[in-house]
């Protein structure tokens, strides 16, 4: 193993009879990195996770783990990885706390050493209040903190987080950031995938777009911004709220390459490569249909403008039958 | 700890469901009170082998306390579903575990219940079965080659019935329905001798029918020479059963 690398993967590929989830993988994760696995549903990610926790052997390819070979040392490599799943994971008959002491217990946490993680754990992740409640009475987002929170009962040295903050309130989810940031400065490496764009930002050191089971690119979130986010956003919004003809009239601009509506602040976001030409047909617009632009401006390009560039650029591809084998 | 301790500890402590083992206990005791009492004074006494002639109530007492390996084996499945369905299942998997000890552990967890409640029912039963008891050494190896065999038979059963099947539910009401079958083809209620000949025939080979002839024999002292071909065969079928549960759990997705 290279001295700095926890994991080292190389052609890695899964089929499911004839359908491929995951094509030819290959990537490196350094010690203390967050890195991130970005991509669109049935993309591959929690395949891939199957595969790297040996949950599912690889139809092909090689890939060392913590320096263990995948296919002939998944007991060494599980006993020094913790895995916090996509799907929910508790035991129905304990309450929180038990759930919590059950879980150090079959990783052989000594009792006093499972009591201190227990009360820490719970502070951390703002538990104190259903501590005692049976996990079957538990919300969604409250199950979601337990299964995330009981990971850290055990040492390990790579955690796997697949989609870890869905349910999560944003305040928990900025805390559990944090917690998973302080973890990785004391030398945890992180293997992330997430649908939040912004919590991968805020959180990975690289990302990975995957699509179709293929990466596309990895790179620094910064540098995937700058390399594929080349579109900028122009965001505006009407006094008269909405208007089904301007967004008709934009949606078929040929300047513009995706138009939508935010719900929440209700302003429309346009994105386009020649904002310049953008503005003044949007001012032109509300003119000729009688209605006022209350705020206009041109926002910065986010990793999700260049994630969805990646993944529509790579989509056309596909269908032309022109991406690179 | 020990690997396997750990993980019998928790299947015990997550998975079992107290209010259904209640139930479970509970059963087998309305038979030996209530049905076996009831039916004392319309069935004569009759011989269950080696000149031992006991009473229906006796007779049907140590059928139920084998009754409890069925129930068991029903708490091995439901561990292996409650699992699947909470999502433990691959959790565990991707913990310090293989899946032979995860099994093992099932099946171990399910001995425990099974034998236990065995012996908790026939604690519970013994103001009935305790006139009639003759506690030999033999006897002591026969009851426990019995329960261990039997729970091993039908804990097998149900971890392959609930790999095989899609969902609890149906789970539930499969194993009911194959559990009932197995009681009322076997000797837990009545000499499969005397039963009409299909069902001697199904009884012959039901597990149940070599569980509960063994714990009599053991029980009562009434060994004759066809037990130690009865628990060759019931250590045969629960092998084979074994070796199904886990090629069936091997074969789980997920």
């Amino acid at each position: 193993m290279a001295r700095d690398q926890v994991v080292r993967v190389a052609e890695l590929s899964r089929l499911f009879g004839d359908k491929i989830a995951v094509d030819r993988v290959s990537f490196d994760i350094a010690r203390s990195e967050v890195f991130g696995f970005l991509g669109p549903n049935g993309a591959g990610k929690t395949t891939t996770i199957k595969m790297l926790t040996t949950l599912l052997p690889p139809s092909s390819g090689r890939a060392t783990v913590l320096g263990y070979d995948l296919k002939t040392e998944g007991r060494k490599i599980r006993a020094q990885i913790g895995v916090v799943q996509q799907q929910d994971s508790f035991d129905q008959g304990l309450n929180v706390e038990t759930s919590m002491d059950l879980y150090g217990l079959i990783w052989n946490v000594p009792k006093a050493e499972r009591r201190r993680r227990i009360d820490e754990l719970i502070g951390h992740f703002e538990m104190q209040e259903f501590r005692k409640m049976p996990t079957v009475d538990l919300s969604a987002g409250q199950r979601r903190r337990l299964q995330v929170a009981r990971e850290f009962i055990h040492d390990m040295d790579l955690l796997f987080l697949d989609e870890p903050t869905v349910g999560l309130d944003p305040i928990v989810r900025r805390s559990v950031l944090d917690y998973l940031k302080e973890r990785v400065q004391q030398g945890l490496t992180i293997f992330f995938t997430t649908h939040i764009l912004e919590e991968a930002e805020y959180l990975c050191n690289r990302i990975a777009v995957i699509n179709q089971g293929r990466i596309v690119q990895i790179d620094t979130p910064e540098n995937l911004k700058r390399r594929f986010g080349s579109a900028k956003a122009v965001e505006f919004k009407l006094l008269q709220g909405t208007s089904s003809e301007m967004a008709s009239a934009l949606s078929s601009s040929a300047s513009v390459s995706r138009f939508g509506r935010d719900e929440g602040s209700g302003a429309y976001r346009v994105t386009t490569t020649r904002p310049e030409s953008v503005i003044p047909e949007i001012y032109r617009l509300a003119d000729r249909l009688n209605l006022t632009v209350s705020s206009i401006y041109i926002s910065e390009t986010t990793l999700e403008d260049a994630f969805i560039n990646l993944v529509t650029e790579d989509e056309k591809a596909v269908a032309n039958g022109g991406r690179a084998s | 700890m020990n690997i396997y301790l750990r993980l019998v500890y928790r299947n015990i402590r997550a998975n079992l469901d107290r209010a259904s083992l209640f139930f479970e206990l509970i059963f087998p005791l309305f038979f030996i009170f209530v049905q076996g009492f009831g039916l004392n004074g319309i069935v004569p006494p009759f011989d269950v082998g080696n000149g031992r002639v006991i009473s229906y109530s006796l007779f049907l007492a140590a059928g139920a306390v084998t009754l409890t390996v069925i129930n068991g084996g029903t708490n091995a499945g439901t561990q292996l579903w409650f699992d699947r369905k909470n999502g433990m299942f691959e959790q565990l998997l991707m913990g310090p575990f293989t899946r032979a000890q995860y099994i093992l552990s099932i099946i171990f967890a399910t001995l425990i219940i099974g034998v236990a409640g065995s012996l908790l029912v026939f604690g519970f039963a013994f103001p009935v079965l305790g006139a009639s008891f003759a506690p030999t050494w033999e006897g002591a190896l026969l009851i426990a080659g019995a329960l261990f065999l039997g729970t091993m038979f039908f804990g097998a059963f149900a971890i392959a019935l609930s790999v095989v099947l899609k969902s609890s539910e149906t789970f539930q009401i499969v194993s009911t329905f194959a559990f009932f079958i197995f009681l009322f083809t076997s000797s837990v209620f009545f000499p499969a001798s005397s039963a009409p000949s299909a069902i001697q025939v199904a009884s012959l080979a039901n597990p149940l029918t070599y569980t509960t002839d063994i714990f009599r024999a053991g029980l009562f002292n009434a060994v004759t020479p066809t037990v130690s071909l009865e628990l060759g065969i019931l250590a045969i079928e629960a092998a084979v059963m074994f070796v199904i549960a886990v090629i069936a759990f091997r074969r789980i997705r997920v």
